[in-house]
């Protein structure tokens, strides 16, 4: 694992910012702890050979100001790195966001669970990447060197040691995790599996007492979660492994270093004020990369969010060439345009495809639905209607010819008004909803389409988030009326409506049949999507995409 | 804090014969850290004074003996401290599941949706940080920086009273920092990144409809304007725990200063000599060091406190009245093989406040604390013959789930509901639910296969028998496809569609073979094109054993597959009167 991400700072401005500022920081910090390190050092061994008060005193408040600075330095590493977090948080879910839009129908491996999740909890790891992690590890890569180089200028024996102790810290936690990695990857799987082991009978506990088992649960969540922790502790074992060596290395130095500095004192090799400088460095020098270590779990978080992020980035823009309507030759173009100036306007379709993946799950399909006709695509679930009208409204890439009034739509939504399966609604009233994105259209649009679409409820009535207060049925209603208000709206010439009556009686079906004749008769052309037979019966043509297939 | 915080804190407390080892090694290492340099420093100020090596060799042996324990005593204080964590872990889980037993499901506020599931069980996980990262730091903190300071006052009482004051303003204040910061993180944080998550995942969620309808920018910006406030609020408790931290780094420095002016006359005098002065400057580094672990340890508390304060609102501490208890003295049931007559008379039944809607919301509820509540079922009568399959249908909030749960003793109930003529309320609930089977709306599928998702509803059964049963839900060919009972069906059912998952689950309630059937809207989670067939394949599998069906449906049912059909609204039958318009519910 890369402790830095080498795309976040290529393509992130706010993490370069960061990271420049966190080096600023660094050296004051540094230059803090060699000023209060040589103040005491100085301080104590004067005082020892007779220093007075009047000397003493400069020092003495360069040793408070050395702490203060220090201290006002962490202060602001606190600052930077908080603010650094937002920034790069803000870019990337701006960036996230605005690469969605090019596949609203959703990014191949990215179902819309992860990419909420991505976008939420997922980028707020980076709060911990930033504020904790970074921070050392820029600490580590500026004032490490400082502080070694200073220790080799008061004492190079000592220097050697720290430059030797030090490197010899990664090799081993390299070497501890590489003899482990296999064994831990494979005790922290099954360690997943046992953690979930509570969350079931918790989740289930109501299915458990339909059947009488709730009761002896208790035993197994004892046995369960022991378990748990004889196989947490096996990893723990060698996991905390690496945290002693860094342990070991940096107090073992101390000590490497203390003996060293006295032994060579009694010879008189070395002052007290260089022997006292160096060592209470020497613990400074392991204290950032400990920290570092420390951390490793929030980098390993904030490395998998911000890797995360980029991967969905660049799934959105390798299949994010626009999605057009196939190749059309100049010629068929011509013909087209004949074809609709001969008056032959509305939607066709000639042999589209559609592909996740490796398969096909629409197949050359032929369909053509006229300006004044309905038409309605039949089907068994899953045979691929809705995934027709996402290729119809370029949500997905499709193969073929997709034309409406003659020219191929290649994505261009602008004709076209649609309403999916369930209904989305959002929080607002409910003219707030059907108005949706043609927010100053004139108000009696408003309510012919409320009338169209059979909305008996009072349009400033609002709805909680999701839509929620309506009913399946009125829900839908609302969601076939912000459709037909678009359309009108924008004097559109294609309606498509997915299963619009899923949840509607007989009676609403057949008045939004005669709804759908109405619309289609002032010209323009209607798509249905519906397993029902009313709908079927008030088309002008029934496309069977079962049978389309075949 | 509440008695019921108190009492699951209480629980996360191991016995001192598990705590104490890793309180000892605690010590231990800080112990040896504050040693080390003491040593350190007492070794290189004698040197200065070039004695023969001999006298220095003690120094030496100490050096190194302190730093080779603070390695190791570190390392056996988070081994020792993880182990006994863990272990009380077990009695955590086991303590809140046997809480949780009495209430559930409807006096849990915790329901099955997923987020809050989570949020729940890692909330009782979080209480084993209780003695991991609070009780033995504490612990091993004050004793040890007790000790140091006590030696300290030994050598110089005026550096130990520096000492001891740096440090008691520097927690203090970094302690003070710290609440104050916590407390606007809870009041603006927490509710603006709630705001943020939702609008993110409302925005994701209708991202094909904004876009369809142009409207996906606007959304975006609305998200981004959030972000900036959420943004503003974070840098400004970012600076309060910055502060914290900074107070922390300073008091080391501090301490250190205060400390050696106040050794300074006591040298000067020579009272002291020069090695124990060079120790009196440097040693309040390490304890600074050691010290830093109390405001640590008051986060971990926060954290854990908040987590405690959860769970014991999930799970409240007694039965709520809405909920039944065993009677003391219960009757014999009415036998299991055959279908008992029900008859409800005048049935009034309410949820408890302290649970939540069936789906986590509260639509159709009544709102906890709105007292006095409007019952869910309000004066209903019903009757339901031996084999009859009945229709329950009737607008959101109507009663129909109410009226589930009370059948199967969920909930308890005012009025009179009699099986073969015992009033339930005399029987033990387990026994009620021998007789009467409920499918849930959500029907929880085990992380296991299909076979071990079926056997727990009769462990006798053999595979023959499983693969019968799932063939007449339909799911005969669907089971030989996916590699027969060894098929996995996922965490939380993601590898099988709505409809299978009610499928499945209509079989596991067949096995039990429930004389009484409840089957509580099964096509809630189905796609519409699919909800006709799966409830007739429903009703009609369900009824082939001879017994009672009670259907309850959203949508449209074609009435030929039942006997009956039942229209609540409120809490009542009103098939008699007038019948609304069958409105199908979300």
């Amino acid at each position: 694992m890369k402790p830095l991400d080498p795309r976040l700072v290529r393509r992130s401005g706010a993490a370069r910012r960061f990271l420049l500022a966190g080096g600023a920081l660094a050296l004051v910090q540094a230059a803090a702890m060699l000023a209060f390190a040589g103040a005491l050092a100085t301080l104590v061994a004067g005082l020892i050979d007779g220093m007075r008060m009047p000397q003493a005193a400069p020092l003495l408040t360069m040793l408070i100001v050395a702490a203060s600075a220090r201290a006002i330095a962490a202060w602001l590493w606190e600052l930077v790195g908080s603010s650094g977090a937002m920034r790069v948080k803000a870019q990337l879910r701006a960036e996230l966001l605005t690469a969605l839009e090019r596949r609203p129908a959703g990014v191949p491996g990215f179902p819309t669970a992860r990419v909420a999740m991505l976008l939420g909890p997922g980028l707020d790891a980076l709060d911990g990447y930033f504020g904790t992690y970074l921070p050392q590890l820029v600490l580590t890569a500026v004032a490490t060197p400082i502080l070694i180089t200073a220790t080799w200028i008061a004492d190079p024996l000592s220097g050697l040691v720290l430059v030797i102790v030090l490197p010899l810290i990664p090799v081993f936690m390299a070497l501890i995790g590489m003899a482990t990695g296999a064994v831990q990857r494979r005790q922290w799987e099954s360690l997943a599996a046992l953690s979930r082991g509570f969350l079931e009978v918790v989740g289930g506990l109501s299915t458990l007492i339909v059947y009488g088992r709730a009761e002896r649960q208790t035993k197994r969540i004892r046995a369960v979660t022991d378990e748990y922790r004889a196989r947490t502790m096996k990893v723990l074992r060698i996991t905390f492994l690496s945290g002693f060596t860094l342990e070991f290395a940096a107090s073992l130095s101390v000590a490497l270093v203390a003996v060293s500095i006295g032994l060579r004192l009694v010879a008189g090799d070395l002052t007290l004020a260089a022997g006292l400088f160096v060592l209470v460095l020497a613990p400074e020098v392991f204290l950032p990369l400990r920290n570092v270590g420390a951390a490793f779990h929030a980098s390993a978080e904030g490395v998998t969010a911000s890797a995360d992020a980029f991967e969905m980035l660049d799934a959105t823009e390798e299949s994010g060439e626009q999605p057009a309507s196939g190749a059309t030759s100049d010629a068929a173009s011509d013909r087209d345009r004949q074809a609709g100036s001969a008056g032959a306007g509305g939607l066709e379709l000639v042999d589209v495809r559609v592909r996740r993946g490796e398969r096909v799950v629409v197949d050359g399909v032929h369909l053509e639905a006229r300006a004044g006709r309905v038409v309605a695509v039949t089907g068994e679930s899953g045979v691929g209607k809705s995934t027709l009208f996402a290729a119809i409204l370029g949500f997905v890439d499709a193969e073929g010819e997709i034309r409406l009034d003659g020219r191929p739509l290649g994505g261009d939504r602008s004709g076209i008004a649609w309403a999916g399966q369930s209904p989305t609604l959002f929080a607002g009233s409910i003219a707030e909803n059907v108005r949706l994105g043609d927010e100053s259209a004139p108000p009696d649009l408003l309510w012919r389409a409320l009338r169209l679409a059979g909305v008996d409820v009072d349009p400033e009535r609002s709805l909680g988030p999701g839509g929620a207060g309506l009913s399946g049925g009125q829900a839908q209603r609302v969601a076939t009326a912000r459709a037909i208000h678009r359309l009108l709206a924008r004097d559109g010439r294609l309606l498509l409506l997915d299963e619009p009556s899923s949840a509607l009686d007989a009676e609403r079906e057949a008045e939004l049949g005669r709804s759908l004749r109405e619309v289609a008769g002032e010209g323009r052309a209607v798509v249905v999507a519906t397993h029902r037979r009313a709908l079927v019966e008030v088309a002008d043509t029934v496309v069977d995409l079962a049978v389309a297939h075949a | 804090m509440p008695e019921s915080t108190r009492a699951v804190l209480r629980s996360a407390i191991p016995s001192l014969r598990r705590l104490l080892p890793s309180v000892i090694f605690g010590i231990a290492s800080a112990g040896s850290s504050v040693a080390l340099l003491a040593a350190s420093a007492w070794l290189i100020a004698r040197a200065a004074e070039q004695p023969p090596v001999l006298y220095l060799s003690l120094g030496i042996v100490g050096v190194r003996a302190f730093a080779l324990g603070r390695a190791v005593f570190r390392y056996l204080e988070r081994l020792t401290g993880h182990d006994a964590s863990f272990r009380q872990l077990a009695v955590i889980r086991a303590g809140v599941f046997e809480r949780m037993i009495p209430v559930a499901p409807d006096g849990l506020a915790s329901s099955r949706r997923g987020d809050l599931l989570d949020r729940f069980v890692g909330d009782v996980d979080e209480l084993q940080n209780v003695p991991l990262r609070v009780v033995q730091p504490i612990v091993s903190a004050v004793v040890v920086l007790t000790l140091a300071v006590a030696a300290v006052s030994l050598l110089a009482p005026a550096s130990a009273a520096a000492l001891l004051t740096c440090l008691v303003l520097g927690i203090g204040a970094t302690l003070l920092v710290q609440r104050w910061a916590a407390t606007r993180a809870e009041r603006t944080l927490a509710p603006l990144r709630g705001e943020l998550q939702a609008a993110t995942v409302e925005h994701v969620q209708a991202l094909d409809v904004l876009v369809a309808y142009d409207a996906a920018a606007a959304g975006r910006r609305r998200i981004e304007a959030i972000g900036s406030r959420l943004a503003r609020a974070t840098r400004s408790r970012a600076a309060a725990a910055g502060a914290a931290s900074a107070a922390m780094t300073a008091v080391g420095g501090f301490a250190v200063a205060a400390s050696l002016a106040s050794a300074i006359p006591l040298l000067e005098s020579g009272r002291i000599d020069g090695p124990t002065f060079a120790v009196l400057c440097l040693v309040p580094l390490a304890i600074a060091e050691a010290a830093a672990a109390i405001p640590l340890a008051s986060s971990a508390w926060r954290l854990a406190r908040s987590s405690a304060e959860r769970v014991a609102h999930a799970v409240p501490a007694e039965v709520p009245a809405e909920l039944p208890t065993s009677p003391p003295d219960p009757a014999s049931p009415p036998a299991a093989n055959l279908p008992p007559a029900i008859a409800l008379r005048d049935l009034t039944a309410a949820w408890p406040a302290s649970g939540q809607g069936r789906d986590g919301s509260t639509v159709g509820r009544p709102v906890a604390g709105a007292d006095p509540r409007p019952p869910a079922l309000a004066g209903l009568d019903l009757d339901l013959a031996p084999g009859e399959r009945v229709l329950v249908r009737g607008e959101s909030g109507a009663g129909k789930t109410t009226l589930a749960h009370v059948l199967v003793r969920f909930l308890d109930y005012r009025g009179s509901y009699r099986i073969d003529g015992i009033e339930a309320s005399e029987l033990e609930p387990a026994a009620v639910r021998r007789l009467i089977g409920l499918v849930e709306q959500r029907p929880w599928l085990f992380d296991e296969d299909v076979r071990q998702n079926l056997l727990f509803a009769r462990d006798a059964a053999t595979d023959d028998e499983l693969l019968e049963v799932l063939d007449r839900v339909g799911l005969g060919e669907w089971v030989a496809e996916r590699g027969g009972l060894d098929a996995k069906v996922g965490e939380r059912g993601a590898l099988v569609s709505g409809g299978q998952a009610q499928r499945i689950s209509l079989a596991r309630a067949m096995l039990a073979r429930f004389p009484v059937l409840v089957l509580d809207e099964p096509t809630a989670n189905v796609d519409p094109a699919r909800a006709d067939a799966l409830l007739r394949d429903l009703t009609d599998a369900a009824a082939r054993d001879g017994a009672t069906v009670v259907l309850i449906s959203h949508t449209p049912v074609d009435e030929a597959v039942v006997d009956r059909v039942v229209t609540l609204d409120a809490g009542r039958d009103v098939s008699r009167g007038p019948l609304p318009i069958a409105e199908p519910v979300r």
